[in-house]
């Protein structure tokens, strides 16, 4: 057998990380927890439904459950009420999990600049996909989970455990 | 060295680290501008004051005449030309489409049926708008309720709303109390309105219109007015430990500074700290939320 | 030998079929519902409050996401009250398209209330039928005001702009597919064993429960009561139509999908009307570069999708924004039924009133 023939093996394996399998894995199949707060929630249930048809990128399996759940699309106004319960679901979602802000309300409180508003909803969760628009399109929405499958691709366990590793050590 | 031409860049302070707090002094909204008038629609108040105006109208013309006569009879004294007569000023007319409806005398039979049936009761019926006002003496909205419902010739069956609104400037009063009745089978509307005072709990309408159950509600969390022999009086849309009532006209659009706390994960106490200093600062008690 | 116990639980605020951010408390004695009390204010975001310190005109895009379903209908009722306020007569053309628009809000609204009614019972496939339909309205939106959902559609005293080209051909487009579609959920649904089974004597609500707790809309008509804002108070438009007001006596959530399933065919025909009626003229009333308000209250109702919607404005003299501004929004007081409905029921058909007195928790905690 001569070194430069390929083997029967070459043809059918390919090398790669675990990490990497992990993240194709992950960011091909996110399920998301079905919560939507106020108006983005009928444009998240647009690019759901039949013209947009958001299951084209893995992720239309909408689940009623947040321990089902990995990603979490706060689609609306955060209030003062509703904060500690967001948390708690928040909470109740196993790791790895993301967060993405939709519309102005969730980003940044958007246009209700008013006493029971809390002013984004990163004062409550991290987020890690912010989507501007009032509220955004379905292309936008799904503009942003496009990055969003970017980020989980180049994530990597060191960076996402960081300050866990180095308050150990 | 630096050149002369440039002129120097004053020194910022250095923004301290941390989460982003919002600065209450500066907001916009934070400042409150406190009503001065009292806009309560009132045909008797409207024709004091169309009747003031007029009287200052007559009075003004008055005045201009009579120096129309002095300055005439001082330029005949000096062998001048007379000054031009002065000519009544008119008021401007608008072209536009703009017509702003005024309180008119009641005409309508339901409301001369509401007066002829409470009496003294009553305090004003106008109409304004296409639309009936009738309001009462506080006590006696209860009576006024049960008549518009029960009574042949009203027929009220539903409320449709009832709301409140704070005047901070009047006198004898902090709030009015405004309740709208519809009538299907009559297709009419009308308004039963009252004046309530600071401290002042009107009667529920719950046992009459089940409907003003959570309207009430509304109304006590929106604006402190509590209604006697209500189910359930408590706070709907804000929280239960909240503080204040928002839709009075001192209470500041951005709030008191609930919702400036954060809810993220605190490690080491940081964000509250800073959330606590901050309300301190101020004066005001930050309370964490209920856990439910 | 067998221990009775009550069970409290909640259902919501994080919940697939509440509709947003409802929450339910429950006590049940098995599958039965005992004692039912719900709790809103999970969405409260202080619009009333906002809208007393923005002009009269700046108003407007609160509105829209009150109830984000049917944002024309809000901004109808919004720009007549301040119209009323103002006294302004608005022009022939503008009253035709505002009709015009509203009614394709309805089409909207009520096919969102009916996908996810029908997906909150167990039938999914509605639902991608029905979204399929109302992106159609949405093009139509978009063409005339630039966006889907939060339409910002009008003007006090009228309209911001005519129709734009192309417009009539696109609205002519959908209305010759439309009564089809109407069919095929219609095949979907109506002689559906278990849709029948799931709604017909479920939640019911009686005519005179319905008008003691201030029930309006397809709920009240769903009872037997031909109330509709449109034909007991005309507004826009809508005394020069020609339309029926559907109704049933049943007064279950069957008969309360067949009210707005009949709704949207004549929602359908006011459309129709509107378009081949269609007077010229201009779009926009005359009005001085600056409205101040003279001393004046005014409540007008309109009837929105979802029942009558009433704005309650007060103005004070000289000023540039509302005194008050409030909102008696049909979604909080129909949901105050709720009770009335579930109670004594099966936990599963608390689910399917909630679904039928089609909620928007936007307008209900504003």
């Amino acid at each position: 057998m001569g070194m430069n023939q390929p083997t029967a093996l070459e043809h059918i394996l390919i090398t790669t990380k675990v990490e990497k399998v992990m993240n194709w894995s992950r960011a091909t199949s996110v399920w998301p927890v079905t919560f939507g707060l106020a108006c983005c929630a009928i444009e998240m249930m647009a690019a759901g439904a039949s013209r947009f048809d958001f299951d084209r990128f893995g992720a239309g399996i909408f689940r009623a459950s947040p321990r089902q759940a990995d990603l979490m699309i706060i689609a609306g106004t955060v209030t003062y009420k509703m904060a500690p319960i967001i948390k708690t679901l928040y909470d109740q979602m196993p790791e790895p999990k993301w967060v993405m802000a939709m519309g102005s309300c969730a980003t940044a409180g958007g246009p209700f600049d008013s006493y029971h508003t809390i002013q984004g909803v990163d004062k409550v969760i991290p987020v890690d996909v912010y989507i501007p628009g009032c509220p955004p399109r379905p292309e936008a929405f799904i503009y942003g989970f496009l990055k969003l499958q970017d980020k989980i691709m180049t994530s990597s366990l060191a960076d996402r455990y960081k300050d866990i590793f180095e308050e150990v050590g | 060295m630096s050149e002369p031409n440039v002129p120097q860049v004053p020194e910022v302070p250095e923004t301290p680290a941390g989460p982003y707090v919002y600065d209450y002094q500066a907001a916009p909204f934070r400042q409150i501008t406190m009503p001065k008038t009292v806009p309560l629609p009132s045909h008797r108040t409207y024709l004091a004051e169309q009747k003031a105006a007029a009287e200052a109208d007559e009075a003004k013309w008055q005045k201009m005449q009579a120096d129309y006569e002095t300055a005439k009879a001082k330029a005949e004294a000096e062998g001048k030309d007379a000054p031009k007569p002065p000519a009544r000023p008119v008021p401007r007319k608008d072209d536009n489409d703009v017509k702003t409806p005024v309180p008119e005398e009641a005409k309508d039979a339901d409301l001369l049926t509401l007066q002829a049936l409470l009496g003294d009761k009553v305090e004003e019926i106008f109409e304004q708008a296409g639309e009936l006002v009738c309001q009462v003496k506080k006590e006696a909205i209860f009576e006024a309720l049960t008549l518009c419902r029960d009574e042949a010739a009203l027929k009220y069956e539903m409320l449709a709303d009832q709301s409140g609104t704070h005047y901070p400037a009047a006198k004898d009063f902090a709030y009015s109390v405004v309740y709208h009745l519809t009538s299907i089978s009559r297709r009419k509307r009308l308004r039963l309105r009252i004046l309530v005072p600071e401290g002042f709990a009107p009667e529920s309408a719950c046992s009459l219109y089940p409907s003003a159950n959570w309207m009430e509600r509304e109304v006590y969390d929106m604006l402190g007015i509590r209604f006697a022999n209500h189910p359930d009086m408590t706070r709907i849309l804000c929280p239960e430990d909240w503080e204040g009532y928002p839709l009075r006209k001192d209470y500041p659009t951005v709030g008191w500074g609930q919702r400036d706390i954060s809810f993220r994960e605190d490690r080491g106490g940081m964000l509250e700290r800073i959330a606590l200093q901050k309300a301190g600062q101020l004066g005001i008690n930050l309370k964490q939320p209920k856990a439910e | 030998m067998f221990k009775n116990e009550e069970m409290e639980i909640n259902l919501g605020p994080q919940h697939p079929s509440t509709h947003g951010v409802l929450r339910v408390k429950l006590r049940l004695d098995g599958e039965t519902v005992t004692h039912c009390r719900p709790m809103i204010g999970y969405l409260h975001r202080g619009v009333e409050k906002i809208c007393e310190n923005q002009s009269f005109f700046q108003g407007q895009v609160w509105t829209d996401r009150m109830d984000y379903c049917s944002a024309v209908a809000n901004n109808l009722g919004w720009a007549e009250a301040n119209e009323k306020l103002f006294g302004i007569t608005v022009p022939r053309r503008a009253q035709y398209i505002r009709t015009l628009l509203n009614e394709f809000n309805r089409i909207a609204s009520h096919l969102i209330w009916l996908g996810t009614h029908a997906m909150d019972i167990g039938a999914l496939t509605v639902f991608l039928y029905a979204f399929r339909e109302r992106e159609d309205v949405l093009d139509i939106n978009e063409a005339f005001c630039g966006s889907r959902l939060t339409t910002t559609a009008f003007r006090i005293g009228g309209l911001r702009e005519d129709l734009p080209p192309g417009f009539e051909k696109m609205v002519r487009k959908f209305l010759a597919k439309f009564s089809d579609c109407l069919e095929e959920y219609e095949n979907l649904l109506t002689e559906n064993r278990i849709w029948k089974k799931r709604t017909i004597g479920v939640a019911k609500l009686s005519a005179e429960d319905a008008i003691a707790l201030g029930v309006t809309g397809p709920m009240l008509r769903a009872a037997g009561v031909a109330y509709d804002i449109r034909k007991s108070f005309p507004y826009a438009a809508y005394a020069e139509m020609d339309f029926e007001v559907p109704t049933r006596t049943e007064a279950d959530t069957y008969a309360r999908y067949q009210v707005r399933m009949a709704e949207m065919r004549q929602s359908a025909r006011i459309i129709e009307q509107c378009m081949d009626g269609m007077p010229e003229g201009p779009v926009m009333a005359k009005l001085p570069k600056i409205l101040r308000s003279e001393v004046n209250e005014v409540y007008h109702a309109t009837e929105s999708p979802k029942g009558e919607i009433g704005y309650y404005l007060v103005g004070e003299k000289g000023s540039l924004n509302p005194y008050r501004f409030h909102v008696r929004a049909p979604g909080f007081i129909n949901l105050q039924s709720l009770p009335k409905m579930a109670e004594g029921g099966l936990i599963a058909d608390v689910v399917a009133a909630i679904g039928s007195l089609d909620i928007v928790l936007g307008e209900i905690d504003r």
